[in-house]
């Protein structure tokens, strides 16, 4: 999203920059201060001034060093920039704006208050604009409005893409040309036996048997060309998404999680799944068809020129007149049957909302009442159905004959010729025969820019991703150690987003081997911390050193192999147990994987299922319970015998014995083996041999259990609150149970 | 009901508070014109000192409140939720009908607070609807002045809020209306016809 807007001539005629002094952020704001829509009215911030400016007129000047208050308040369907400065310090309006520059706004106020505090990094926004700035299109989700950037065009690159694929292409256009080739011969047989043999006394059983033969030799070709032609472009069309659904899915990959976070879900897996099938589609259906049709057109009319130029010109004037007709055509039949299809649409998800809550609806006793909507529903959906049917089955045989119109004259004038003996029967026949070939693809080719453009945006999405650069990679000579687990923060500042620190100034020293007990509230930042460890996320200042060398100088797989990670939420793959337990360390042995697993005591129960160590997990599999899962997750992570084992929440599912267990197993584990742990249950860390506190983005408190409940902080206060909650659970439930 | 035996043993846990909060929630507080004084700030908002509660322990006020609809779209007028500005907005109180419960002046005051706060122009005239690849690009003029925008093609983008209502949100999250769409031109009604 565009954060600093091109400031127009005359406004920034009003604005007199000192020396030095540039523009920092510029959005428009396009309501006025009498709350009509304005077009010439912009928020600009400066290095020190932040400025409204409407028309040539300077509305409000504020120094940044007065800003005391500064935020973007959303409202419905609008918003507004509310300040408080030194001079002023009630609230106050400083712009309005509608929805398309609230989120702007917002982060251009906070730009300003960065400015303010002397911090001159450039906040950005990775959302999308949802039209373009420029131009006003409707842009789905790509940075950049394609007809405005400009850049070396998407097209281009799709036609590298199919240089990888020339052979196939040259063969596709080979089989094409055959295709042409056959359907001008066509008619010219046509025409020979019309004109020398189907006259009485000219031709005999032979003749026509000849005719026969020769006409079903044709046809077979024909198909048989057509048929290459198809598996050709379909076997191209499969192999060309499946190398970009290939390349994507790398990317994806390598790319980091910030990326993947700052999307929906959804939107990766459509960009792999549906925008690569739309190029596939296309390959298939359109490409060839595109170019044979082109290649036909081009070859009938130079055939027809030859035979005679009058009457070719008297029939292709009619061509861009049919094709006016049949896109206007298609146009508003595709308007109808789209909003019919919304239609059904509503009326399915009507019936589904039904259905899903029939409980409800049976309970409540309002049959009668949802039988009368879903009756109306359905009505309105008939009625659309069967406006468009009746326009359907009225229009279409009307556009048949407009697109016919070419041929009746070609008839008309071509048998005037036939009359004055200009031409034979047999002629007139070929020519007629010709017109209705460069007339019949004419309704398929008003499908084509639709399709080009789907293409084209699918391509775009496509290469919206291919062209990110991954923030995370090994740097050059990224060293390959052997890690001893010495883990050490020295001044780390980290933000998801640059302006919003999450960690500040973070400063700890983890000697090999001991045990770190993170301890604060929810949002506080202790996942994130074991997200820079785990290097998900660069860090912004500072170094977080590991052995002594920079996290980002070592190379990132060799040192992912030799940490163990278990999460709160642990994700097994589709597969056996056995295989999720491998996933750390493929040649594992299995008495290594049934070492791991007793260490996470769940070899028991892994034992008890019927298909021990090879039970199908997943989503059709076995289902484990979150114990379980947390067990193998456990059992996973210390397979490899890590030398930095990361526990978020490891053992939240667990009941308290289980726990108890684990904890026994992992002390002897993590005995030399650097670990950080995250609990809630602050008994989980009682043995920890440090606990880190942290609180307001920063490190609160450090030392042991007995040190940090002797200094009456944080931590002693979340140890009480514990321990009171629990004093109170079985008292409430008891009464529960009594009432 | 079980906790009440805890009230006063655990200090820590504050339940008394807990149960003040819950009246808190559970009250419905009408405000008008006898309780409630609003007064315009300099800084474009307005500001409430409520008065004449029996129990009230100091006299309420505040520097900064939001106007809000209950039911914007049918019943504008009344049901108006005066509520604190933080992000865990709090209602102070309801007006119950604007244009009985309050004088004039305050019932303007309010109005313009509510004017800003619901940004909703009023189509007067419908230059031309284009359609385009899913998208349709509306050229219209609004009470607010001329105004261009994008909406998806679906049925959520038009929404009928009665029988000659319609309501249309761009891709932005902008709002428009249309109060009674029976009162356009034949040409504009073809336009829309897509829609309906």
């Amino acid at each position: 999203m565009n954060l600093n807007f091109e400031l127009p001539a005359a406004q920034r005629s009003a604005f007199k920059p000192a020396d030095g002094e540039e523009i920092r952020y510029c959005s428009p704001c396009d309501i006025g201060t009498d709350g009509k829509l304005t077009h010439d009215r912009y928020l600009v911030v400066t290095d020190t001034r932040l400025l409204v400016i409407s028309g040539t007129t300077v509305e409000t000047e504020l120094q940044l060093s007065d800003i005391t208050y500064l935020k973007c308040d959303p409202l419905v369907n609008n918003g507004l920039l509310v300040a408080k400065t030194v001079q002023n310090p009630e609230e106050h309006i400083l712009a309005r704006f509608t929805m398309k520059h609230v989120s702007r706004v917002a982060f251009v106020a906070k730009g300003a208050l960065l400015l303010r505090d002397g911090i001159k990094k450039q906040v950005i926004s990775r959302e999308y604009d949802k039209t373009c700035p420029i131009c006003g299109r409707a842009l789905r989700g790509t940075r950049e409005c394609p007809k405005c950037s400009h850049k070396p065009s998407v097209l281009w690159k799709f036609f590298k893409l199919c240089g990888a694929y020339k052979l196939w292409l040259f063969i596709i256009a080979l089989l094409m040309v055959g295709v042409a080739a056959v359907q001008l011969l066509v008619p010219k047989i046509q025409q020979v036996f019309i004109d020398d043999y189907l006259k009485p006394g000219r031709g005999g059983w032979a003749e026509i048997g000849v005719y026969a033969v020769i006409m079903i030799g044709v046809t077979a070709v024909t198909i048989l060309l057509h048929v290459l032609r198809y598996w050709m472009c379909i076997s191209m069309g499969t192999k060309m998404s499946m190398d970009l659904r290939a390349m994507l899915y790398k990317k994806i990959q390598m790319l980091s999680l910030s990326f993947i976070q700052d999307r929906r879900p959804g939107e990766l897996m459509n960009r792999i799944v549906d925008d690569t099938r739309q190029v596939r589609r296309f390959m298939e259906e359109a490409f060839a068809g595109m170019f044979s049709c082109l290649i036909s057109m081009v070859s009938v009319v130079i055939v027809m020129m030859t035979m005679d130029w009058k009457l070719t010109l008297m029939s292709v004037i009619f061509v861009p007149i049919a094709l006016g007709i049949s896109v206007s055509f298609w146009r508003n039949i595709h308007r109808r049957f789209h909003m019919q299809w919304h239609r059904f649409d509503k009326t399915n998800s009507g019936l589904q909302d039904i259905l899903s809550g029939m409980r409800v609806v049976k309970s409540f006793g309002t049959e009668e009442q949802e039988t009368e909507n879903f009756k109306k529903l359905t009505g309105e959906f008939a009625k659309i159905q069967e406006r468009n049917e009746v326009f359907w089955a009225s229009l279409f045989p009307l556009i048949s004959f407009v697109m016919g119109l070419g041929v009746y004259v070609v008839t008309y004038f071509g048998g005037l010729g036939v009359l004055e003996d200009r031409f034979t029967v047999g002629q007139l026949q070929q020519f007629i025969n010709y017109t209705w070939m460069l007339y019949g693809p004419l309704g398929w080719m008003t499908f084509l820019p639709r399709m080009i453009t789907q293409l084209m945006t699918s391509l775009e999405r496509i290469y919206d991703v291919m062209d990110e650069e991954p923030l995370i990679r090994d740097r050059e000579n990224a060293k390959d150690i052997d890690l001893k687990g010495e883990v050490e923060f020295k001044d780390v500042t980290f933000g998801y987003r640059s302006y919003e620190p999450v960690l500040e100034k973070i400063n700890l020293k983890v000697k090999p081997g001991e045990m770190i007990g993170l301890v604060g509230a929810s949002g506080t930042g202790k996942s994130t911390l074991i997200n820079l460890i785990m290097r998900l996320y660069e860090v912004d200042d500072g170094h977080l050193l590991i052995d002594g060398t920079d996290i980002n100088d070592l190379q990132i797989e060799k040192y992912h192999s030799q940490i163990g990670v278990v999460l709160q939420e642990n994700f097994l793959f589709a597969g056996t147990i056995y295989n999720n337990l491998k996933f750390a360390k493929p040649d594992a042995t299995e008495e290594e994987i049934i070492m791991a697993a007793k260490m996470a005591n769940a070899h028991d129960f892994i034992v008890k299922t019927p298909d021990g160590y090879n039970t199908y997990v997943g989503e059709h599999g076995y289902s484990l319970s979150g114990g379980e899962r947390q067990r193998l997750a456990i059992a996973r992570a210390i397979l490899n015998k890590p030398r930095l084992l990361i526990l978020d929440e490891a053992t939240s599912a667990l009941d308290t014995e289980s726990e108890y267990l684990i904890q026994k197993a992992l002390e002897r584990l993590t005995a030399n083996c650097t670990t950080f742990a995250i609990a809630h249950r602050l008994s989980t860390l009682k043995d920890a041999d440090r606990l880190v506190v942290i609180d307001g983005h920063r490190i609160a408190e450090v030392g042991t259990h007995n040190e940090l409940m002797e200094q009456k902080g944080i931590y002693y206060k979340l140890v009480t609150a514990q321990l009171q909650m629990q004093a109170l659970k079985p008292e409430a439930a008891g009464e529960q149970a009594a009432g | 009901m079980g906790f009440k035996n805890f009230e006063g043993a655990d200090e820590e846990f504050n339940l008394e508070q807990m149960e003040a909060e819950t009246d808190a929630m559970l009250r419905l507080r009408y405000l008008n014109a006898e309780n409630a004084t609003f007064a315009r700030t300099p800084g474009g908002f307005v500001s409430l000192d409520i008065v004449g509660e029996a129990d009230a322990v100091s006299p309420e006020h505040y520097d900064r409140v939001r106007v809000v609809r209950s039911f914007p779209f049918t019943a504008p007028n009344t049901y108006i939720s005066i509520r604190t500005t933080e992000e865990k907005s709090k209602e102070i109180g309801i007006i119950k009908d604007i244009t009985k419960d309050v004088s004039k002046e305050t019932r303007k005051m309010l109005e313009e607070q509510m004017n800003l706060r619901y940004f909703t122009p009023v189509i007067t005239k419908i230059n031309d609807i284009k359609e385009e690849y899913g998208h349709a690009y509306w050229d219209v003029v609004t009470t607010e002045g001329p105004c261009k925008f994008v909406i998806y093609m679906n049925s959520s983008s038009v929404v009928s809020l009665s029988d000659v209502r319609l309501m249309i949100s761009d891709l932005d999250g902008n709002r428009f209306e249309i109060p009674d769409y029976t009162k356009l031109t034949a040409g504009e009604l073809k336009k829309l016809d897509l829609f309906l």
